[in-house]
């Protein structure tokens, strides 16, 4: 939840519920909607470590609201979020968060986000593969287990070219 | 190149049903068109065989006793001389029989020029002076054979028995007893025994020229040389062939115009046997391509690999022949002078030539094509076309079965490959359907002869009775139905040097029944028919006026019709007698051309009379050209049965591309739910429809033209036309029939197993 | 690092068919290239043009523009016979299907490969005798490609398309209809010889033969739109790889 409220910030700055409607719009109905209190809770949290910070803005008709806004070193946050590949086995959540955020966030373009995870994709495919070599012949399972997530792999790059796809 | 060869050698260990049918195939047509070609020559002209085999001699000179014939030897154009022989005119007697004959003085050495072809017995030997040999038709007509006895009666009264040594054929002259005398050999005592004063002999000389051509030439030579009281007559060949009995020309036109088609529809089968070969191995060749096969080498290769195989078809086809040749050359039809001899070589080059060409064709053809397209085609084949034609669109909107429709549109799905297998059947049908033609117009001539001008099975001369006994005699036969009076009169042609044969036949009134193709039969004094080729050769048609000397008086004929008479080598003019009488010409006696009743035969009626007249009836049958011409028909069945083999063989070519290209539509088409029953349905539909096609192109090209081939064949060698029937329909449909269904036949063996392989084998690749 | 000429180059390549439905753009403007004994493999989903681009590069049909340069001298414009004298002494190919000339035995397959480059009858048979022994198809020499498995077939096909010994291999899809045994095979296959210094360039869907590669160029819609080296990432015990689901 912190880093893609801090992706969203980093387009501008917006209050609690703005936000929330904002994560609904883009995700969808496949994505639970996101609870209010929590992104209070995350919000506060982010202020704390001096990620973001809030001001309050005077309306005249209406209780004042809280607006918040990414302070210096929560743009580096974001930025760093999107220029590391993501690890497992959050993956698919991590990187579709990046891929849905960062190009909005202005942060980073869809196309190096791909080739970057796909880069990092085949890195592992490689170690898997070394590791599959250097495994004993017996040990089935210990096979098994790596042959699975080669198959793994596999799957989480052509997803990869299916966004490519998708999005370009 | 050591790469080519293996891929030669691997491919033809791959397939060699395939090859092997391709060396058959060529063998095949080599075979037929070659044995054609000797009928043909034998049939045609086979004056000219026998000239050739013979060593002919171009110009027969007829010289004065005693002539000094070494100037001969120097005259320009003349390669050889032959001769001086002494020659004496004699008289045949045996029996009540006579007939007048020259007799030549021999060697018993077999001369160079004009060498007689021995049929039977032997030539002339030392050992039997008194021997002589006999010319064949001679020999023929006065019912001779070797080892019978017979004296000679020379001009001064000196009577020889002689005893016949052989019989012998011979170029030097026309057939006994259109020329007369005949011609006799013996050794020169025999010829002094019968004429001991040699002024009342003649001299014989040949010349053989290096032009034969320049005949006109070499006579003028010989006159000026030895001066023209030396030379009494003159004989070129070209008289000679011109008055010979033209072997069967019905039979050299069927087998000349057969020929000529044959060999169109031979050279497309041979051509797609190689092309569709070729076509097979497409797919592999882009692959060697990748492997660095360029594409001249590959072209190179494809072309070597069908040369070889040709080349053995070739001389199998060669060797075949010849070998079939034998039984044939003992089938020589008696009485005619039909020569079969094995081919000259300009013959057997000319064919092995055009087989030899039209296969690199057929093959450089597809293989310059699969060279010219890139690589990429062994992983990526072009697919062919996909979209749906009109008609295929129409056929299904018509609820036709899916199969029927699907297979009708794969026919088309490679367009030059249909045109050539459609081509490579509809010309043997088409030919197969002519050759029903001629069946139709054999059967038709030997049922009425009359159409040919054979309406008078025989002609009787008076023989030993006096002719008011002759003509009560034939009157009161009952098996004769009509009599005419033919009298055969010479008359020089106008502006020619040579006499043409003119017939006085029945009377204006009554004239002899000849069967007028165009026009109408002379009814008034001065009116006359004429052949196609005496037309030709004074340059008038039906309707115009042709003057004449006729039996030395000049007359003036009006050509009323033209008449399709075969013998006298097309050119005959016929007209009443009484235009001769009343020209005031002579009419040679007559003899009397009898038209039998419906039903009796010729050898029936002649045995009546010679009964009747205790054989003092001079009886000859007409010379039926249909009847030599028994041997067309196993010829043309033989013939079928080759063009059968050449479509078939496009057939299966045709069949093997297709499946190629479709195999791929197949698995489509039953992972859509086609049953395997249906998908074989559709590919024989498909080659269905393309026999069906070929065939119904085929029969209405073959129908069309066969009548026309005949007639215009007619008017080539001056017989006439309006010979020709045209096939009736019911063999033309069942053999239209038979090529459907063998089309069919030979898509479902190679359908039904690709029907039958499991989906996953066929899909992919 | 010793800057040597590439053995393959691209400039600029580019193809375009004309079909019925108009122009179809295959590949745009490729700039790539292959170093000596480099393995480089082209990803790409399907109609981006990846196998388009590697007939292209060995020849197989010709350019719409762009240069191609191999082993320093320009190859694109070449006729088909120049091209085939190229391929004789530069090009490998391993195909998805169709590899073998269904008229020869398995012998003959890899041999002609081996005269058509030039080597003697003698010299043919011995390479055909050691290749088939690496792959352990010795007991298959003489059966037709037919009798063969598919994943036979492959190692046939990459044993004949090393014949010739190729400065480059061009696969397209190797393993694409095979199994993972015959997948593990032929794969091991091309790795032992980048391993003796065969340059080698792949197309292929599979990550784990891409990621063999030490480079891996990423084709989409007919452009180049990633291309970068393979580094191994270390799969770390921490990293939940491992991790049982659930």
């Amino acid at each position: 939840m912190r880093l893609p409220l801090l992706a969203l910030l980093a387009k501008e700055p917006a209050h609690g519920y703005e936000l929330k409607a904002r994560l609904e719009q883009t995700f969808g109905d496949a994505y639970p909607s996101p609870n209010i209190g929590q992104i209070y809770l995350t919000l506060q949290r982010l202020e704390r470590a001096g990620l973001v910070k809030s001001q309050d803005v005077v309306q005249s008709d209406r209780p004042n609201k809280r607006v918040y806004e990414l302070t210096p070193a929560g743009r580096e946050a974001v930025v760093t979020w999107a220029e590391e590949p993501s690890d497992e086995p959050r993956v698919r959540d991590d990187f579709f968060m990046k891929l849905a955020l960062g190009p909005m966030a202005g942060v980073t373009d869809a196309l190096s986000l791909i080739n970057r995870q796909r880069r990092h994709y085949l890195g592992l495919m490689r170690s898997l593969s070394r590791l599959a070599e250097e495994a004993p012949e017996n040990n089935k399972i210990g096979r098994l287990l790596i042959e699975g997530a080669m198959l793994h792999l596999q799957a989480d790059l052509d997803w990869l070219e299916r966004c490519q796809e998708v999005l370009l | 190149m050591r790469a080519a060869v293996r891929w030669i050698r691997a491919d033809l260990r791959a397939r060699p049903g395939q090859a092997a049918a391709m060396v058959l195939v060529v063998a095949g047509v080599v075979t037929a068109l070659l044995l054609s070609a000797t009928l043909f020559e034998g049939a045609a002209n086979p004056w000219r065989a026998l000239f050739a085999q013979t060593n002919g001699a171009d110009v027969w000179l007829r010289l004065q006793p005693g002539t000094n014939t070494r100037p001969l030897h120097r005259l320009i154009g003349v390669d050889q001389v032959a001769g001086p022989y002494q020659a004496t005119s004699a008289t045949v007697v045996r029996g009540p029989q006579t007939a007048p004959v020259q007799l030549w003085a021999m060697s018993p050495a077999l001369p160079v020029i004009g060498r007689p072809l021995i049929r039977e017995g032997r030539w002339l030997t030392a050992a039997q002076p008194r021997g002589v040999v006999l010319e064949a038709s001679f020999a023929q007509a006065i019912h001779v054979t070797t080892g019978d006895t017979m004296n000679i009666d020379g001009l001064d009264g000196n009577e020889v028995h002689v005893v016949v040594l052989g019989i012998a054929y011979t170029s030097d002259q026309g057939s006994y007893p259109d020329q007369t005398p005949g011609l006799m050999w013996g050794l020169r005592g025999l010829v002094q025994a019968v004429e001991p004063v040699s002024r009342h002999t003649v001299e014989l000389a040949g010349l053989r020229l290096a032009d034969p051509s320049a005949t006109e030439f070499a006579v003028q030579q010989t006159v000026t040389q030895l001066g023209s009281g030396a030379v009494i007559s003159v004989s070129t060949w070209q008289d000679v062939e011109r008055s010979v009995d033209g072997g069967d020309p019905l039979l050299g036109l069927l087998l000349a115009l057969f020929g000529l088609v044959a060999l169109g529809g031979a050279l497309l089968a041979v051509g797609n046997a190689a092309g569709g070969r070729v076509l097979i191995q497409v797919q592999d060749l882009a692959m060697l391509k990748t492997l660095g096969f360029t594409p001249r080498q590959l072209l190179g290769m494809v072309v070597a690999e069908h040369a070889a195989l040709g080349l053995a078809g070739e001389a199998a086809g060669i060797a075949a022949a010849r070998f079939l040749t034998l039984p044939l050359m003992r089938q020589v039809p008696a009485g005619t002078l039909a020569a079969v001899a094995p081919l000259q070589a300009g013959w057997v080059a000319a064919v092995a030539g055009g087989v030899a060409a039209a296969l690199l064709l057929a093959t450089v053809l597809p293989g310059w094509r699969a060279g010219r397209i890139w690589p990429v085609a062994a992983v990526r084949p072009p697919a062919p076309g996909k979209r749906l034609s009109r008609l295929a669109r129409a056929a299904l909107l018509s609820h036709l079965p899916p199969a029927v429709v699907l297979g009708a549109r794969a026919a088309f799905t490679r367009r030059l490959p249909a045109v050539l297998t459609i081509a490579g059947l509809a010309l043997p049908t088409m030919m197969i359907t002519i050759g029903i033609g001629f069946w139709a117009t054999l059967d038709n001539v030997q049922r009425h002869p009359g159409e040919i001008g054979l309406a008078a099975a025989l002609t009787v001369s008076p023989g030993e009775l006096d002719r008011s006994q002759a003509v009560r005699l034939i009157d009161a036969d009952k098996q004769v139905t009509a009599v005419y009076r033919v009298a055969a009169v010479s008359a020089l042609l106008p502006g020619e040097t040579s006499t043409i044969t003119t017939l006085g036949a029945g009377t204006s009134p009554r004239p002899f029944p000849f069967h007028v193709a165009a026009g109408r039969l002379y009814h008034a004094a001065g009116e006359a028919v004429a052949s196609q080729g005496l037309l030709e050769a004074v340059h008038i048609t039906v309707g115009e006026y042709l003057r004449m000397p006729v039996g030395g008086v000049p007359v003036i004929f009006h050509v009323v019709g033209r008449i399709i008479e075969p013998e006298y080598g097309g050119q005959v003019l016929a007209y009443g007698l009484d235009t001769l009488t009343q020209a005031g010409a002579v009419a040679p006696p007559v003899s009397y051309s009898l038209v039998l009743r419906p039903g009796v035969t010729a050898a029936a009626a002649t045995a009546h009379l010679l009964t009747l007249s205790h054989g003092k009836l001079d009886v000859a049958q007409t010379v039926d050209p249909a009847a030599s011409l028994g041997i067309v028909r196993p010829m043309l069945a033989g013939l079928f049965a080759v063009l059968g083999l050449i479509g078939l063989t496009s057939l299966v070519t045709a069949s093997a591309v297709g499946l190629r290209d479709h195999l791929r539509d197949v698995a489509a088409l039953r992972a859509m739910g086609l049953t395997p029953a249906q998908v074989t349905a559709s590919l024989l539909t498909r080659m269905a429809v393309l026999a069906l096609i070929a065939t119904a192109a085929g029969a209405a090209a073959g129908a069309a033209l066969s009548a026309r081939l005949i007639d215009l064949g007619g008017q080539v060698y001056g017989i006439g036309s309006g010979l020709g029937s045209s096939p009736s329909a019911a063999p033309v449909l069942l053999t239209a029939a038979t090529a459907v269904t063998a089309a069919a036949a030979a898509a479902l063996l190679p359908a039904r197993r690709a029907a039958r392989t499991p989906i996953a084998a066929t899909l992919g690749p | 690092m010793i800057l040597e000429p590439p053995l393959l180059r691209s400039v600029g390549l580019t193809k375009v068919f004309q079909t019925d439905a108009g122009p179809v753009h295959a590949v745009r403007g490729v700039d790539l290239w292959v170093g000596q004994g480099e393995f480089v493999a082209v990803m790409g989903p399907s109609g981006s043009g990846k196998s388009t681009l590697l007939h292209l590069l060995g020849g197989l049909e010709p350019p719409t523009s762009g240069e191609i340069w191999l082993d320093g001298k320009r190859a694109d414009g070449l006729t088909q016979a120049k091209w085939a004298m190229l391929r004789r002494r530069h090009i490998g190919f391993v195909f998805q299907f169709f590899n073998l000339v269904s008229s020869m035995s398995v012998a003959d397959n890899v041999e002609v490969a081996a005269l058509v480059g030039g080597a003697s009858r003698r010299q043919a048979r011995e390479r055909r005798e050691e290749l088939l022994e690496d792959l352990g198809l010795t007991a298959k020499a003489q059966a037709a490609p037919s009798q063969l498995s598919g994943g036979e077939q492959q190692r046939v096909a990459v044993a004949r398309a090393l014949a010739h010994r190729p400065s480059l291999l061009l696969t397209d899809e190797p393993t694409g209809n095979l199994d993972s045994a015959n997948t593990s095979a032929v794969l091991r296959l091309l790795r032992r010889s980048h391993a003796k210094g065969q340059a080698i360039l792949l197309v292929t869907h599979d990550a784990r033969a891409a990621s063999m590669a030490d480079r891996v160029i990423n084709l989409f819609d007919g452009m180049i739109v990633d291309d970068a080296a393979v580094r191994p990432v270390p799969v770390t015990a921490a990293s939940s790889v491992l991790e049982l689901r659930g």
